[in-house]
C-alpha cells in the first residue's frame, strides 16, 4: 500500500514537473551552442534512501538555464561544467546541491522531505495548484482515503473527511441518495446542490426518479453519482471560496466538486485486483412497546374515548382487531423480521496499467452485488469498464489524454421500504405466512407488509462517461489545449402492483386493478472547453494566464407512464397488454450554457500571489436579453514565512495568510421559467388532454449572486510535521430567485423573480494533519478537521405577506423549524398544553408556533488516525456532529393509537395528578380530538441529535517477503459504533421511515504484480 | 503585426496564424444563439397553443378539469356540501375546523375552504381569459372554431363571476391575462358584476349559437348551457320576463327524464351540462361525499327539517334518499342519494349534472308567477310534482304559489350546487330560516368574507364584508 502510493505519487510529480517544465528546456541545442567548449557530459543516477530511482527530479546547473530531469530509472545526463554546482530538486523532496568537482558521474540520494504534507498538487478545475501556493480555500480527499471505505458512492467517501462539507446518507437502500452541502445552505428555494465536474466534464447529481415508480423505495432518490466507482477515483477536490469556485461562474454558487479518475503510469505493466465481502446490518433497532404493554395502553385508549362499552362486542371487532382478534400472546419483533436481516456485498476490482514514456494506458473493471436487509431476494449489482489512455509526443509538445467509462446498475428492489411498518407494526399482528406458505391475510383483518415483495421494483441505470485532452506547446511558454467531453446517463425503473399482492377478500383482479408504472428517463450532454495558457518565469516573478471558453448543451428526457388493467398478473411487465395506458409525465428540456473565462496568477518571490479569476456566462435559463451575467473573484497570499524574520525559524516551518473575495451565482432554477407556457398535466377531461397554464411571461429575471468572503492562515511546525490551516468565511447570498406572491385575481400564486432577500452563511474552518511518531517501523498520523458554520436570513422584504412566513424569520438561519412551545401534560386533563403566544385562549397554527429551533448542525467534523507498524496499518476515522433533530414524537405522541411505538409513550397519563410527559391514552376514533398532532409539531419533537460516529475502521497487513508480489489482506469496519442519546434509528438521518445506513463488516484482499 | 516581424524569426507567422485561429474560437464564445434554446416538447409556448384547434380544446379542457376537481363548482369542495352545511341541507358530523365554521355560520376570513374557492376561480378565469385573448389574436384557427372557443370561455368566465358574485358579493370582474392589471382589481358593485355577466353570456350564446357540436352527452357547454345560466341569472336579477324566454327555448329541445332514477344518470335527457367523470374507478364526487358507507365515519346527513319537508308520497323520498343505521341501530342517517355509485370500476355511469331542465320548469314556473301568469306558472310547477308521483299543487294567491314554487325547489334541487341556500338568499328568507335553527347566525351572514390574504396581497380589495 504505501510502496503503491509513493510509486504513484512519485509518477504524477514526475508528470506533472515535466508538463510544467519542458519548455524551460525545450532549447537546450541553442545553449550548448554557445559555451560547449567548457562543458562535459555529467551523468547519473538520483535514488531515494531506500535505493529505489526517482523519476522526474529536476537537475538544474546552478546559474544557468542548462537542466534536465531524471528518467524513469533515475537516470540523467546533462552538460556542465567541472566547476559548477547541480541543484537536484523535486516535490516532496529536499533540495540537494552538489558541485561536480570534475566528475562526469554523480549519483545522489534524495531525502523524503520529513512530512507526508509535502507539496501536494492540487486540481483546481482549469489549472492545478500546490497546496502551498494556492490562494483559494480547496478541500481534497486522496484514492489512499477513499480505497480504505467501502462505499458504493463517491460521496459517502468523502463524508467527516472534510471541513465545511455536510454530507448526510439519507437511507440505507442501495442506490439511494445523499444531501449535500458545502458552507450551509445559500439559497432560499434553490437546492444545495454543487456542481460535479469529472474528469473536467460537468456531471448532472439530480436524481431522474420518479415519485410514481420510486417514492416509497428510495424517496425517488436515486443518485447518478452511484456510477462512479470510488476505487477508480484518484482524488476529489472540493472548492469552496471564491478564488477557487469564481471560474465556475454561475454554477459555482454551491461549491463545486471535482473527481479525479485514476491513470496509467509508465513503468512494468502492473496487474492489481482486489476481492472483498461486507457484511451488513441496523445498527440500532428501535425501543417499541411489546404486546402486553401495547395492548394495554390500547384497551386504556379505547376505553377512554368512550368506546369501553364495544370492547367485547364481537360486532366491533372490525375495528380493532389488534386487541380483538389476534390475541394477547402473540409477539413478533417485527424490526428483526422486517430490516433485521444481513445484506451481503461483494466486490471485486480489477485493473491493469503501465506503458512507456510516451504512452500509458490504465483498463478496469469491477463488478459488485448486494443484497439487502429486507426479506425476499432484493438485490444491487453493479458493473463498471474504465479505461485511460495517455499519449505523449516525442517533442513532448503534443499531449492526449482519453477516458472511457461505462457503468451498469441494476438494482431490484421491494416497492417500498419495510422500515417504517418494521417501527409501527403492532407486535401483536399475525404470522406473515398462513400454513400452505402463502400470504396470511388474517380474515382481512391486516395488510401483509411482505404484499410488497411481490410489488416489485427495478431501476437499471446505464452511465457513459467519456472524455478527452488534448493539448499543444505552440512556444516555450504557450500551451493551447482543448477539453471535451460526454455524458449519457439512461435510468430506466418500474414498479409492479399485481392484483395478486392485494388483500385477496378485495376482489381484485388483474383486469382491474394490476397495474405496471415506468419511469425511462435520460439525460446527456456534451462540452467542448478550448483553453490557451500563458506561462512565464522571470527570476523571482512568475505569471499564469489562462483563457478559455465553454459550450455546453444537456439534454433532458423522462417519460412516465402507467398501465392499468391486464389479461393476468403473468403479463404485468407487458405495457402493451395494459387496457388502459396513460402518460404521467413527459419531460424533455434542453438547455445550453455558454461561457468565457480566465485565470491571472502573479507569483513574486515566491511570497507574494495574487491569483484573479472571471467569467463571463451565459444560460438558456434565462429570457432575452438576461441571459448573460459576470462573475469573477480576486485571491491575494502571502507565504511569509519566506520573510527573512522566518528564514531561522525551526519551529515555524511554513506560513501563510491568504485571502479573497468574489462573486458566483446560481442558474438552478429549472428550464424554461421564463415563458409564459402551457403544461401537458397528464389528466384529462372527457378524453381531452389537459393543457394547463404553467407560467406568466416573466423574462425580467436573471442570475441569484453569491458574495464570498474568506481569510485563512495556514501553519507548519516542526518542518511541517503539524499543519494547521484556520479559515473564516462569510457567504452573503442576494438576488434570490422567490416565488413573489400574487394576488389571486392574477390567477397564480406567485411569479418567480429576483427578490431582494439575503442570506449569510459564515463559519470556522479549521484542518489540522500532524505526523506524531515517525521512526523506520512505526508511523503514527493523525488529521483533524472542524467546521462552525453559522447562518442566518439577514433580509426578506415582505416575508410576513409571503408563502414563506410559515418556514423563515429574518435574523436566524434557513434550517429553521417554527414549533408550538409544549409545556407538557396537564396533571388535571392529561392533555398536552403548549404556550399560547398571542393569548387568545386557542392554539394556533399562525400564531403560536413561535418555537424555534435550528436542526443544522452547531458543529461537525472529523478526526482521522493513521498508524502504521512495520507491515501493519490501523487506521480509524471518527466522525462527529453536534446538533438537533426530530425524535420519535414526531411520528407519534399519543398513546393507544393503532400501531406500535416508541416505548416511551408506555409512561402516560393516567389519572388526574399523574406528573408524566406522555398525554392520556386514546383510541384515535375521534379525529381531531386531542393534542397530538400539536405536540407532534412542538418543542417535545426535537432534541439532542448530536453523535460521534467510528465511521472507519481499516486493518491491512501486507505480508512480506512475497517478491514483485505486493498482498494486502484487510479487515474494515464501516459505521462501527455511534454513540448518541438520539431515541430514533439514527442520528445522522433523522427521518423515521427509511432504512438508516448500515453497520458494514468488510473482509478483503489486494493482490498486485 | 510589425512587432512580430521585427523578430524575423519564421515560426513566428505559424505561431501567429495558430494564435489567430484561437482568438476566432475564443471570439465565437459568447454566441447569444448558443443559448437560445427552443421550447420543450411537453410544454407549449402560449403562442403555439392557439394555432391548432385541438391545443386550444386541451386548454378548455384544463378549464372544466380544474371546475370539476376545485372550487365552487366541484363536487367534493363545492356548493354542494359547503352551502347544504352552510343553510339546513346538511347536518356535518367531522371535525374539519373550515367545515365546522361554515356549518356553524361563523366563518373566518382566513377559513381556507373559502379562499380556495376565490382562487381557483380566478386561475380558472385566468385560463378563460387567456383563451379569449389567444383565439382572437390568432390567425390561423378557423372563424368556427374561434366562435365556438371564445363562446365557451366567455360561458366560464360569466359562471365563474356568477359563482363568485353570489357568495361574495362585490367583486372584481377580470378580463385580462395581465398579471399587473390583476395584482390591483377592485371590486365591482354586485350589480355591476350582473351586468357584465349577462353580457359576457349574451355574448356566449350568439358565438356558439352557430356551432353545432357533437355533444351527445352534454359534457362541453354550448349555447343552450349559457342560456341556463342566463335564466338562472335572470330570476336571480329579478328580469322574469328574460328568464321566462330562455327557459322556454331549453324546454324546445331538451324533456324532462320520465323515470326518477335515471335523472342523475349520465345519459338523462333533461340534463343541458354535466361535468365528465374523473379517474375511474371513480364516478362523481357528489357521491363519494354525500353517500354514508358506515357509521361512524359520516361528514354529512340530512338534516330533520329537510327530510320533513318531502310531502307524503313523494317518490323522491324514496328514490333519492337513502339510509343507513350503526350496528347497533341507535342511530340512522338519510342521505343524498341522487348520485348512486361512489365507485364504477369498469364504466363511470353517473357524470356531475350542473344544469338540468327540472330547473328551468321551476324558474319559468316562478317567471310566470311574477309576471302574473298564474295558470302557466302551475303547469310548470306540476309537470315537476307530477314526476315525483304527487298530485297538483292547490293555491289561491300569487302568494301561495310563489311559496309552493319555493318548496317545490327546495326538494327537487336539494343538495345540487346549494340552491336552497340561493333561494332563501335572493329571497330574503334565511334570516327567518336559519335564525332559529343556527344560534349564531347573524344578517352579516349573508356574504361570506373576502379572504384575508387577498385583502393584503392587494389593499384595493378593501373594505372587508360586513360582519367579518
Amino acid at each position: 500500500m504505501k510502496k503503491l502510493s509513493f510509486f504513484v505519487r512519485r509518477i504524477c510529480v514526475f508528470l506533472l514537473f515535466y508538463l510544467l517544465l519542458s519548455p524551460l528546456f525545450s532549447r537546450p541545442v541553442m545553449a550548448l551552442s554557445s559555451s560547449v567548449a567548457f562543458q562535459e557530459v555529467v551523468s547519473g543516477m538520483v535514488t531515494d534512501v531506500d535505493g529505489e530511482p526517482l523519476a522526474g527530479v529536476t537537475v538544474v546547473v546552478d546559474g544557468s538555464d542548462l537542466g534536465t530531469v531524471s528518467g524513469l530509472d533515475g537516470a540523467f545526463s546533462v552538460m556542465a561544467g567541472p566547476d559548477d554546482l547541480l541543484v537536484f530538486s523535486m516535490l516532496g523532496f529536499q533540495t540537494v546541491s552538489i558541485p561536480v568537482n570534475g566528475r562526469d558521474a554523480v549519483d545522489v540520494v534524495l531525502e523524503e522531505e520529513l512530512t507526508q504534507l509535502g507539496e501536494v498538487v492540487l486540481n483546481a478545475g482549469y489549472y492545478t495548484v500546490s497546496e502551498k501556493e494556492r490562494t483559494g480555500n480547496i478541500a481534497t480527499v486522496k484514492a489512499e482515503v477513499i480505497d480504505k471505505q467501502p462505499v458504493d458512492n463517491p460521496l459517502a467517501a468523502m463524508q467527516g473527511q472534510m471541513s465545511g462539507v455536510n454530507i448526510v446518507q439519507n437511507t440505507g437502500v442501495p442506490g439511494g441518495g445523499f444531501e449535500i452541502e458545502v458552507r450551509g445552505r445559500n439559497f432560499i428555494n434553490g437546492g444545495t446542490d454543487p456542481l460535479y465536474i469529472v474528469d473536467g466534464v460537468p456531471f448532472g447529481s439530480q436524481s431522474l426518479g420518479s415519485n410514481d415508480v420510486s417514492r416509497d423505495i428510495v424517496n425517488a432518490d436515486i443518485s447518478p453519482l452511484n456510477a462512479i466507482n470510488p476505487n477508480d477515483i484518484e482524488s476529489i477536490e472540493v472548492l469552496k471560496d471564491a478564488d477557487a469556485t469564481a471560474i465556475y461562474g454561475s454554477r459555482g454558487a454551491n461549491g463545486v466538486v471535482l473527481i479525479t479518475t485514476k491513470r496509467g503510469k509508465s513503468g512494468k505493466t502492473r496487474f492489481d485486483a482486489r476481492f472483498s465481502s461486507s457484511l451488513g446490518r441496523i445498527t440500532h433497532f428501535l425501543d417499541l412497546m411489546d404486546t402486553g404493554q401495547y395492548l394495554e395502553v390500547r384497551r386504556e385508549g379505547i376505553v377512554n374515548d368512550g368506546f369501553g362499552d364495544f370492547l367485547e362486542n364481537p360486532g366491533f371487532a372490525s375495528f380493532w382487531p389488534d386487541v380483538a382478534l389476534w390475541g394477547d400472546d402473540r409477539y413478533t419483533d417485527w424490526q428483526k423480521v422486517l430490516i433485521g436481516g444481513t445484506a451481503y456485498r461483494n466486490n471485486a476490482q480489477l485493473s491493469v496499467s503501465g506503458g512507456s514514456e510516451g504512452t500509458q494506458f490504465l483498463v478496469s473493471g469491477g463488478f459488485q452485488d448486494q443484497t439487502t436487509v429486507f426479506p425476499g431476494d432484493a438485490k444491487y449489482q453493479k458493473a463498471s469498464v474504465r479505461s485511460n489512455v495517455n499519449h505523449r509526443s516525442g517533442n513532448d509538445r503534443f499531449q492526449i489524454n482519453l477516458s472511457t467509462s461505462y457503468t451498469h446498475e441494476d438494482n431490484l428492489l421491494p416497492r417500498s421500504d419495510l422500515t417504517f411498518k418494521a417501527y409501527t407494526l403492532e407486535p401483536n399482528a399475525p404470522e406473515l405466512y398462513d400454513e400452505n406458505g402463502n400470504l396470511n391475510w388474517e380474515d382481512n383483518t391486516w395488510d401483509n407488509p411482505l404484499a410488497t415483495l411481490e410489488q416489485k421494483y427495478q431501476s437499471r441505470s446505464r452511465t457513459l462517461l467519456a472524455n478527452a485532452l488534448l493539448s499543444y506547446s505552440i512556444f516555450k511558454d504557450l500551451e493551447v489545449r482543448a477539453s471535451m467531453g460526454y455524458t449519457d446517463y439512461r435510468m430506466d425503473s418500474d414498479k409492479i402492483l399485481p392484483s395478486s399482492s392485494r388483500n385477496p377478500s378485495l376482489n381484485l383482479t388483474p383486469q382491474s386493478y394490476s397495474n405496471l408504472t415506468t419511469n425511462a428517463s435520460r439525460r446527456s450532454s456534451w462540452i467542448v472547453e478550448p483553453q490557451v495558457q500563458w506561462k512565464h518565469h522571470w527570476d523571482g516573478f512568475g505569471l499564469d494566464v489562462l483563457l478559455g471558453s465553454t459550450f455546453q448543451q444537456q439534454t433532458t428526457s423522462q417519460l412516465v407512464m402507467r398501465g392499468r388493467g391486464f389479461p393476468n398478473n403473468k403479463l404485468i411487465y407487458n405495457m402493451a397488454a395494459a387496457e388502459e395506458v396513460e402518460a404521467l409525465n413527459s419531460l424533455d428540456t434542453d438547455y445550453r450554457y455558454n461561457a468565457v473565462f480566465g485565470r491571472v496568477n502573479l507569483n513574486i518571490l515566491d511570497r507574494y500571489i495574487l491569483n484573479l479569476t472571471g467569467r463571463r456566462d451565459g444560460s438558456s435559463r434565462f429570457g432575452p436579453g438576461r441571459q448573460f451575467g459576470n462573475f469573477g473573484a480576486v485571491g491575494l497570499a502571502w507565504i511569509f514565512s519566506k520573510e527573512g524574520l522566518f528564514s531561522e525559524s525551526s519551529l515555524l516551518s511554513f506560513g501563510k495568510l491568504r485571502g479573497s473575495y468574489g462573486t458566483t451565482g446560481s442558474d438552478n432554477i429549472g428550464d424554461y421559467r421564463y415563458l409564459d407556457t402551457y403544461t401537458v398535466t397528464g389528466e384529462d377531461y372527457d378524453g381531452v388532454t389537459v393543457l394547463s397554464p404553467t407560467g406568466i411571461f416573466n423574462p425580467l429575471f436573471g442570475w441569484e449572486a453569491n458574495n464570498k468572503l474568506e481569510t485563512g492562515l495556514e501553519l507548519g511546525f516542526f518542518r511541517d510535521r503539524l499543519f494547521i490551516n484556520a479559515s473564516w468565511y462569510r457567504n452573503r447570498s442576494s438576488n434570490q430567485l422567490v416565488g413573489i406572491p400574487l394576488a389571486a385575481t392574477t390567477g397564480f400564486p406567485e411569479l418567480t423573480g429576483n427578490f431582494d432577500a439575503t442570506v449569510e452563511n459564515s463559519g470556522v474552518e479549521l484542518d489540522m494533519r500532524a505526523v506524531l511518531l515517525r521512526t523506520d517501523r512505526f508511523q503514527w498520523s493523525t488529521t483533524f478537521n472542524l467546521s462552525v458554520p453559522k447562518s442566518k436570513l439577514v433580509r426578506f422584504d415582505g416575508l410576513e405577506n409571503s408563502i414563506f412566513s410559515d418556514r423563515y424569520v429574518v435574523g436566524k438561519p434557513l434550517s429553521i423549524t417554527k414549533l408550538y412551545n409544549s409545556l407538557g401534560v396537564d396533571p388535571e386533563t392529561g392533555q398536552y398544553e403548549f404556550e399560547d403566544y398571542n393569548g387568545d385562549g386557542q392554539i394556533t397554527f399562525t400564531e403560536d408556533r413561535q418555537w424555534i429551533e435550528d436542526l443544522a448542525p452547531e458543529y461537525y467534523g472529523g478526526l482521522g488516525n493513521s498508524i502504521r507498524w512495520g507491515n501493519l496499518t490501523f487506521d480509524l476515522l471518527l466522525q462527529f456532529k453536534k446538533q438537533l433533530g426530530y425524535n420519535t414524537i414526531r411520528y407519534k405522541a399519543v398513546p393507544g393509537y393503532r400501531g406500535n411505538s416508541s416505548v416511551k409513550l408506555y409512561d402516560r397519563w393516567r389519572e388526574p395528578g399523574d406528573m408524566e410527559s406522555v398525554q392520556v391514552a386514546a383510541s384515535g376514533f375521534v379525529i381531531g380530538a386531542g393534542q397530538g398532532d400539536i405536540q407532534r409539531r412542538s418543542s417535545a419533537a426535537v432534541s439532542d441529535a448530536s453523535f460521534v460516529r467510528v465511521r472507519n475502521i481499516t486493518l491491512n497487513y501486507s505480508v512480506p517477503g512475497l517478491d514483485g508480489l505486493d498482498v494486502d489482506v484487510y479487515l474494515q469496519g464501516q459505521n462501527l459504533l455511534t454513540f448518541t442519546h438520539y431515541d430514533g434509528p439514527d442520528p445522522e438521518q433523522t427521518i423515521n421511515n427509511q432504512l438508516p445506513p448500515l453497520r458494514q463488516f468488510t473482509l478483503g484482499l489486494k493482490i498486485g504484480f | 503585426m510589425k512587432r512580430i516581424k521585427k523578430f524575423e524569426n519564421i515560426r513566428w507567422e505559424f505561431l501567429g496564424y495558430r494564435l489567430v485561429v484561437m482568438v476566432f474560437i475564443l471570439a465565437l464564445a459568447n454566441c447569444t444563439d448558443f443559448v437560445e434554446v427552443d421550447p420543450p416538447k411537453n410544454i407549449m409556448v402560449s403562442q403555439t397553443v392557439f394555432e391548432d384547434a385541438s391545443t386550444v380544446e386541451s386548454a378548455m379542457a384544463d378549464l372544466y378539469f380544474s371546475m370539476r376537481e376545485s372550487g365552487m363548482v366541484s363536487g367534493n369542495y363545492g356548493f354542494t356540501t359547503r352551502m347544504g352545511i352552510y343553510s339546513d341541507e346538511l347536518d356535518y358530523y367531522g371535525f374539519d375546523v373550515q367545515l365546522v365554521e361554515l356549518y356553524q355560520n361563523q366563518v373566518l376570513p382566513a377559513n381556507t375552504e373559502v379562499q380556495t374557492w376565490w382562487s381557483e376561480a380566478y386561475t380558472v378565469i385566468y385560463g378563460a381569459n387567456a383563451i379569449i385573448e389567444g383565439v382572437e389574436s390568432s390567425s390561423v384557427l378557423e372563424e368556427a372554431d374561434r366562435n365556438r372557443f371564445k363562446g365557451q370561455a366567455l360561458f366560464v368566465r360569466g359562471l365563474m363571476h356568477y359563482d363568485l358574485v353570489s357568495v361574495f358579493g362585490d367583486v372584481p370582474y377580470v378580463t385580462t391575462t395581465d398579471y399587473r392589471v390583476n395584482s390591483a382589481v377592485s371590486r365591482l358593485p354586485e350589480v355591476q358584476v350582473l351586468e357584465r355577466i349577462e353580457s359576457d353570456l349574451l355574448m356566449a350564446v350568439e358565438l356558439m349559437g352557430n356551432s353545432d357540436i357533437d355533444n351527445m352527452e352534454r359534457t362541453v357547454p354550448d349555447h343552450f348551457v349559457a342560456k341556463a345560466l342566463l335564466a338562472r341569472l335572470y330570476g336571480y336579477m329579478g328580469k322574469w320576463d328574460k328568464a321566462e324566454d330562455m327557459a322556454t327555448d331549453l324546454m324546445s329541445v331538451f324533456d324532462l327524464e320520465e323515470e326518477l332514477g335515471n335523472v342523475f344518470l349520465k345519459g338523462s335527457g333533461e340534463t343541458i351540462w354535466q361535468l365528465s367523470h374523473g379517474e375511474l374507478p371513480g364516478n362523481t364526487q357528489e357521491a363519494v361525499q354525500l353517500i354514508i358507507p358506515l357509521i361512524p365515519g359520516q361528514s354529512f346527513a340530512m338534516t330533520d327539517g329537510l327530510l320533513a319537508a318531502f310531502e307524503d308520497g313523494d317518490l323522491r323520498r324514496t328514490e333519492w334518499v337513502d339510509s343507513i343505521s350503526d350496528a347497533e341501530n341507535t342511530l340512522t342517517l338519510y342521505y343524498p342519494y341522487k348520485y348512486k355509485a361512489r365507485f364504477n370500476a369498469t364504466e363511470s355511469l353517473e357524470y356531475s349534472i350542473q344544469f338540468r331542465l327540472a330547473e328551468q320548469f321551476l324558474i319559468r314556473s316562478e317567471a310566470r308567477a311574477h309576471q302574473g301568469n298564474l295558470v302557466g306558472a302551475l303547469a310548470d310547477l306540476n309537470e315537476v310534482r307530477n314526476r315525483a308521483g304527487l298530485v297538483d299543487v292547490v293555491v289561491h294567491t300569487e302568494g301561495e304559489l310563489l311559496e309552493a314554487i319555493l318548496g317545490e325547489r327546495r326538494i327537487e334541487l336539494f343538495t345540487e350546487q346549494g340552491h336552497r341556500w340561493f333561494d332563501l338568499k335572493r329571497t330574503g328568507r334565511a334570516a327567518v330560516a336559519l335564525g332559529a335553527l343556527k344560534p349564531s347566525w347573524e344578517d352579516t351572514d349573508l356574504l361570506l368574507p373576502v379572504p384575508e390574504g387577498e385583502l393584503q396581497a392587494n389593499p384595493n380589495l378593501l373594505p372587508q364584508n360586513q360582519g367579518y
